[in-house]
């Protein structure tokens, strides 16, 4: 028999505890993966080749303050902008406040030069440009809802004092977020009397060089104006929301920290069991000429590849959680990036390596140190 | 039926090691989920224990939250002149003036200490405000003066927020506001706000129209005219709701926390279960030969198999009860937390309240449950010649 087959059949021998301890292990890990999970969401937003280009420009007091719609013709002219649309979060209410998803009222002209991941149907992205109530809706959404192009949808304002009523005009796929509706600002400037105002500016460069120095010059030609600019790269604009929301690193932190501890307890209790009940066999296994070292390395292995094991079947799980269950959506699209990155897989497995070595120390060494004596006279 | 209980608890004692482990395992699961759930806690009572059941407030029709509300100034006009509303001796000398504010919410940038910016939001008052809202009390200084960039800062939010300390000066957007004043709103939603006059509010943040209107009618029945009356104006697109259903709608907001705090507890309660299983069914194991004499002793299966459940039982309640413990002196701690529908941030204090503690204890106890089950009824099927015979 090899040594990899001795530990293996240790550590199966008592099936029932081997499962529980499994089932114990392979839970905690599971929140630790999935906090890191959500951690990284928040932290670390998506960005490709395409979204790296873009830069938000938004008031700078707060995004509750509006700007001047003028602006778009000022940043249009700037070296290095290769489009601008303005955008604003319109908020309103389908049917039900249930059904959030994002809502933009967008330069239907502009608004696929800068979203330029985003794939649609010509014809429908014509119908869109030349139609003033008309919109176009993220693939996600339109399958939530099972809509279909042609459809008809009304939006109750929630945050505006105005209702919009909508034809959809064809669904998009690709970019990061295929959940937003897009609808001509002309519209609502007409439902809500031409204020002459929006929320955001959305900006793509021509390039990585410029998209790096617009953010400065940006602000820099609004300054001191009545509505001064905060401008920034699109994934910080997201962080930025992120931070809004108060110390949730702290409290995922500290959630994790006391997984951790529990993860501990339990494969100490179950290691500190199994050595116990072996008290006399690891007797028996000394007096046949195994060293120390030996017997120690023994319980060790079997620790680790049981906490090990456990680990990896928690990254299976999360894995699939995060596969299955649409969390950007329960999280209202503030969960865009949610995977179960190598990273986090190999921190989850880490962490239970780290347990199953921490945890069969102290019995293990008690063990060792016992002597042959002692440990054949142990009764069961 | 007689149950052997005092050998299960006398066990306990004797291995204590694996009693504790299983104890602390527990408490650790029962303390996470009072401290997520006594967030929740704090944050609904802060919104429940906002507003005067005297008040009505004036919203756009459609609206979710004052700060997404507007209202023109012809509305204000409308409504503040309308019969029903009580009367106060108002800011200016003699007459008695409608007890109604026009006020304007918007919500501005601060930087946090701990790095990260935090959303908070602003109110504007008509002179009337304050009036209002009796309960709220000035603490240091001095109230803000209309005409002035002067504001007055709950105490909580120059807790949280060191610019603004009574005294200093802060800036948002292009306006310096000074803080001459701190308040103390008793623990509502006030507490998360700095107040300022509405007409600077709608002078330096660009408005043309007011949010919404706080006023008191002069008596109930009157309450309900001054809402149909409102309400029924076409030409006024307003709704008309208490204030303390307003901010009963607000706490919404605590759902999001009461779901993870639940889950959280619940998968980890299925981890911290498993573990307890283990430990419970090696120790059945090793009991045998006592198990044995139990029963030769003449107790039977069915008291066995209580007794056994009862030993877990009263481990995970000493669980439960050690993880309130822990959870304890969370109460009262400053937090905050970003509210959707505002658009801003709320302050509260995490709650651990005695129901609380209860829920967790019962939370426990359907651990114990839940981990003792199997286990016991092992020990109490155990044939008796078996279980003397081994170990």
């Amino acid at each position: 028999m090899t040594f990899a087959g001795y530990i293996a059949r240790n550590a199966l021998r008592n099936k029932r505890r081997f499962f529980f301890t499994f089932g114990s292990v392979g839970v905690s890990l599971f929140l630790l993966t999935m906090l890191q999970v959500v951690l990284r969401g928040l932290t670390d937003p998506a960005t490709t080749e395409e979204a790296a280009l873009r830069v938000v420009v938004r008031h700078k007091v707060s995004l509750a303050n509006m700007l001047f719609a003028k602006y778009r013709a000022q940043l249009e002219k700037m070296q290095g902008v290769r489009a601008v649309t303005k955008l604003l979060w319109f908020g309103g209410i389908y049917r039900d406040e249930k059904n959030f998803f994002p809502q933009f009222a967008c330069d239907a002209g502009s608004l696929f030069q800068v979203l330029v991941e985003a794939r649609l149907d010509p014809r429908q992205r014509d119908q869109f440009i030349h139609q003033r109530n008309a919109c176009v809706v993220g693939i996600k959404t339109m399958e939530r809802f099972g809509w279909r192009p042609g459809d008809r949808i009304t939006l109750l304002g929630a945050m505006w004092p105005c209702d919009v009523e909508l034809e959809i005009a064809g669904a998009y796929a690709g970019g990061l977020d295929e959940t937003p509706l897009y609808f001509h600002h002309e519209y609502f400037d007409e439902l809500i009397g031409d204020p002459g105002i929006t929320g955001l500016l959305w900006v793509r460069a021509e390039n990585a060089g410029a998209a790096a120095e617009l953010p400065g010059r940006i602000d820099a030609a609004f300054a001191n104006s009545s509505a001064e600019t905060f401008t920034e790269t699109e994934s910080a604009f997201q962080i930025g929301f992120v931070s809004m929301l108060g110390n949730v690193r702290a409290l995922i932190a500290a959630i994790s920290s006391v997984i951790v501890f529990t993860l501990l307890l339990v494969t100490s209790g179950t290691m500190s069991m199994a050595v116990r009940e072996r008290a006399k066999e690891i007797a028996i296994l000394k007096a046949v000429g195994f060293d120390g070292t030996r017997v120690f390395g023994l319980i060790m292995a079997e620790s680790f590849a049981l906490a090990l094991a456990g680990g990896m079947a928690a990254c299976a799980l999360a894995w699939l959680v995060v596969r299955i269950v649409d969390i950007r959506r329960l999280s209202r699209g503030l969960f865009v990036n949610f995977e179960v990155t190598p990273t986090i897989a190999a921190v989850s497995i880490a962490v239970a390596g780290v347990a199953g070595v921490l945890s069969c120390l102290l019995p293990a060494w008690s063990s060792v140190r016992r002597s042959v004596v002692d440990g054949l006279r142990t009764v069961e | 039926m007689r149950l052997p209980l005092k050998y299960n608890l006398r066990h306990l004692q004797v291995r204590w090691r694996s009693t504790m482990a299983t104890v602390v395992l527990t408490a650790l699961v029962v303390a996470v989920f009072v401290m997520v759930l006594s967030m929740a806690r704090g944050l609904r009572s802060t919104y429940l224990s906002s507003g005067d059941p005297r008040n009505l407030l004036v919203i756009r029709k459609g609206a979710l939250a004052e700060s997404s509300s507007q209202v023109t100034l012809d509305e204000v006009r409308k409504v503040r002149f309308l019969d029903g509303i009580a009367r106060a001796r108002g800011p200016g000398v003699g007459g008695t003036e409608p007890m109604i504010s026009p006020e304007l919410i918007v919500v501005i940038t601060l930087q946090r200490p701990s790095g990260g910016i935090a959303h908070v939001q602003v109110r504007g008052l008509g002179p009337m405000g304050a009036e209002l809202r009796p309960d709220l009390r000035l603490v240091a200084g001095r109230r803000f003066e209309p005409g002035h960039r002067e504001c007055i800062v709950s105490r909580n939010v120059a807790r949280r927020f060191p610019e603004c300390g009574l005294g200093r000066v802060f800036r948002s957007g292009r306006h310096e506001w000074k803080v001459v004043g701190l308040f103390d709103a008793r623990k509502t939603a006030y507490d998360s706000e700095i107040w300022i006059d509405a007409d600077e509010a709608r002078e330096a943040f660009n408005r043309t129209f007011y949010g919404s209107m706080v006023l008191r009618p002069s008596d109930p029945s009157e309450a309900i005219r001054i809402r149909a009356r409102i309400e029924e104006d076409k030409s006024m697109r307003l709704r008309v709701l208490t204030e303390q259903d307003y901010f009963r709608e607000q706490t919404k907001t605590a759902a999001p926390i009461q779901i993870l705090g639940t889950a959280l507890a619940v998968v980890m309660s299925v981890g911290a279960a498993f573990a307890a299983m283990n430990t419970l069914f090696a120790s059945v194991g090793a009991r045998g030969r006592e198990i044995g004499t139990l029963r030769v002793l003449g107790f039977r299966r069915r008291a066995i198999y209580v007794s056994f459940l009862v030993e877990s039982v009263a481990v995970a309640l000493a669980g439960g009860f050690l993880g309130g413990m822990m959870a304890l002196p969370m109460n009262g701690l400053l937090t905050g937390m970003f509210n959707w529908s505002t658009f801003s941030e709320v302050a509260f204090e995490f709650r651990v309240t005695a129901g609380l503690l209860g829920l967790g204890l019962l939370f426990a106890l359907m651990m114990g449950v839940l981990g003792g089950l199997l286990p016991a009824r092992w020990a109490a099927r155990r044939d008796i010649l078996d279980a003397l015979r081994g170990g």
